[in-house]
């Protein structure tokens, strides 16, 4: 799809349970990999790795055997907002920001032997855009074209009304994730009741979820200060006219830091932090604040 | 104070004004979603008030287009005056002087001296309602009835124009009485016939023109203007003279002194002596009138504009200050360049 160097770096939090080999440390200890402890033969009989000198140090002429700390690999999600809010144009349109990213995941998981899948949501869980997890190379393709732009606000209408709306799917999507511990990129634009979302990260509570908010600064730091704003909201379609000047500018920065520390607030509570991706995606960038989260 | 419109069906699109409630003018800005903005009192106040100023502007313009104008109705008014009905004499002699002659130099004819007189008689009257016919050979309707100045002047002043042959006197009366309402027993009705011959009226014509002055009851007034040398209102007769045809004046004024109406004759052998019976008669004249004015419209359209002036300013003021949240649209599909990582 796009050039090779586009890639992200991530390292998965807590035990690792797969047992298929991969890149990440893992709990599970055999022949490959850094190594771990010494232990009896009979605690651990593997021939291959008997280690002779401790054997030979052993007082108690012990055959000791070298055990390893196997690198496995995790399957990697990307749980997608479809709701018709990330069809927000400001210096780029949000949806394509996350299907860059999704890319990006995608492109990197394969290459490193994770499997990666990718569900996205509405107001109901989305099948048109469900890639259960593979590690087949060409993910990232499928994934350029099941994340669309078209995707985002619903089947055929774009935006609809009523049942249409929110990202309640995302409730549905927990289901799916159960089993095995995996890392799970819930990539939205976080417009949603904290309420929905403690659910949803309750659900996930057994995975590694890493919140990434996808921003746009025309939403923020980039409003006019003066002027007249006809809003339209994406998902209700409501009208807003809004005169914008210095101090109601201030008060909208100020709710929105407020939204924000309220959605990391939460996120922690459930592990990390969130993640903000703001008008495009910079993949160093974005490597360097997740492994740091 | 009462206010009116020309052209009522424009109002029809009295209900475009309810469009500003139901569809914005501005450019619409999509946003993710609304609870991101804070709420605003100013912000709602501001979309209130345009929307009630595009209300005004829409119904302003709508009432302009329908010409509504203020005043203008007819109003009844009592005033002192009567109904005159102006009877001229057309015949060619009018338009000699009153020696005989043809007008020649600074002469003034019968006609045109009568012409002036009336026109001030007129401007002294100005609640009467005039009506003008004239007579010859057969009588002339020249206007009935009105209180249009301007159309009764300018009547009178087509009245020296060269006249016709003969004196129908008993016709021309006959169509004067015709122009007044013979059961409005509160208007006064006065005919002012202006001649310088008289005629003979047959028998039954008499008889006529006596039923008809009975029933439409108008005070008449004889001005005769005598030329000079011929016979006169007043003259005695001669003793082979006392006849109709001699004497066709004298006969006429005994007839008309015979018709039970007020009645009165002036004879008049020059411009002042037609002034001076004409005054007569002005003072004669005075009876409560009612008589009906339009009083002048005032045009609201002007108005109308210009109060719809103010919302459209405020409307346009309104547009030109709209911003834009992306600094421009781009296509979904062509996002920003992106830098390079290995």
């Amino acid at each position: 799809m796009r050039s090779d160097g586009l890639e992200i770096h991530y390292r998965p939090r807590g035990p690792i349970t797969g047992r298929r080999a991969g890149a990440h440390p893992s709990r599970q200890v055999g022949g490959l990999g850094t190594f771990r402890d010494l232990v009896p033969f009979a605690a651990h009989p593997d021939a291959r790795r008997i280690d002779v000198r401790a054997t030979a140090l052993d007082p108690f002429d012990t055959v000791m055997v070298r055990r390893f700390r196997q690198r496995a690999s995790i399957d990697v999600y990307a749980l997608v907002d479809l709701s018709a809010s990330l069809r927000y144009q400001g210096h780029a349109m949000k949806a394509a920001v996350a299907r860059d990213l999704c890319v990006a995941l995608a492109r990197s998981a394969t290459r490193i032997g994770d499997r990666f899948g990718l569900i996205g949501c509405g107001a109901v869980l989305r099948r048109d855009c469900f890639l259960p997890a593979t590690a087949r190379r060409g993910v990232a393709a499928d994934v350029a074209v099941l994340l669309a732009p078209s995707r985002w606000g619903g089947p055929g209408t774009g935006m609809g009304p009523g049942p249409e709306r929110g990202a309640g799917g995302l409730l549905e999507a927990v289901p799916y994730l159960a089993s095995a511990r995996k890392m799970v990129f819930l990539i939205s634009d976080f417009l949603l009741p904290l309420e929905l979302l403690h659910r949803v990260f309750e659900g996930l509570a057994m995975h590694d979820v890493v919140p990434v908010v996808i921003r746009d600064s025309t939403e923020g730091v980039d409003l006019p200060d003066w002027g007249l704003l006809d809003l339209a909201d994406l998902e209700s379609g409501g009208r807003r006219l809004v005169f914008m000047r210095p101090s109601l500018k201030r008060r909208w920065l100020a709710q929105e830091a407020d939204r924000l520390a309220a959605l990391r607030q939460l996120a922690a509570r459930h592990g990390r932090v969130p993640l903000t991706v703001t008008d495009r995606l910079d993949p160093d960038e974005f490597s360097r604040v997740l492994l740091e989260a | 104070m009462t206010l009116g419109i020309d052209h009522p069906w424009v109002l029809a699109l009295l209900p475009l004004a309810l469009v500003p409630w139901l569809s914005s003018p501005h450019r619409r800005i999509a946003i993710g979603a609304l609870i991101l903005v804070p709420a605003d009192r100013l912000s709602a106040g501001l979309r209130g008030g345009l929307r009630i100023a595009g209300t005004l502007a829409v119904a302003l313009i709508v009432t302009a287009l329908s010409s509504p104008y203020h005043g203008g109705r007819l109003i009844s008014r009592t005033g002192t005056g009567a109904q005159v009905v102006l009877l001229l004499d057309r015949s060619g002699s009018m338009n000699d002087t009153f020696a005989g002659r043809t007008p020649a130099g600074t002469e003034e004819s019968k006609a045109s001296a009568t012409k002036r007189l009336l026109r001030d008689f007129i401007g002294r009257r100005p609640h009467d309602l005039f009506g003008v016919a004239a007579f010859s050979t057969a009588p002339m309707l020249v206007l009935p009835l009105t209180d249009h100045q301007d159309a009764v002047l300018a009547a009178v002043n087509a009245s020296d124009r060269r006249g016709l042959d003969f004196t129908n006197i008993a016709r021309g009366l006959g169509m004067a009485l015709s122009m007044f309402a013979a059961d409005r027993p509160d208007e006064h009705h006065v005919i002012l016939l202006v001649s310088d011959g008289g005629a003979v009226i047959d028998p039954h014509a008499q008889d006529q023109l006596r039923a008809l002055f009975a029933r439409y009851r108008a005070d008449l007034y004889f001005l005769f203007l005598r030329t000079a040398g011929s016979k006169g209102l007043f003259d005695e007769p001669g003793p082979d003279e006392n006849t109709p045809q001699a004497m066709p004046e004298r006969f006429l004024h005994r007839y008309f002194q015979t018709l039970g109406i007020p009645y009165r004759a002036f004879q008049a052998e020059s411009p002042q002596q037609v002034e001076e019976a004409i005054r007569q008669v002005d003072a004669l004249e005075r009876y409560p009138i009612t008589y009906t004015e339009r009083l002048p419209r005032r045009d609201l359209t002007g108005w109308a504009y210009a109060s719809a002036g103010l919302p459209l300013l405020l409307l346009l003021a309104a547009k030109l200050v709209e911003a834009r949240l992306a600094p421009s649209r781009s296509v979904f599909v062509a996002p920003p360049a992106r830098g390079r990582a290995t």
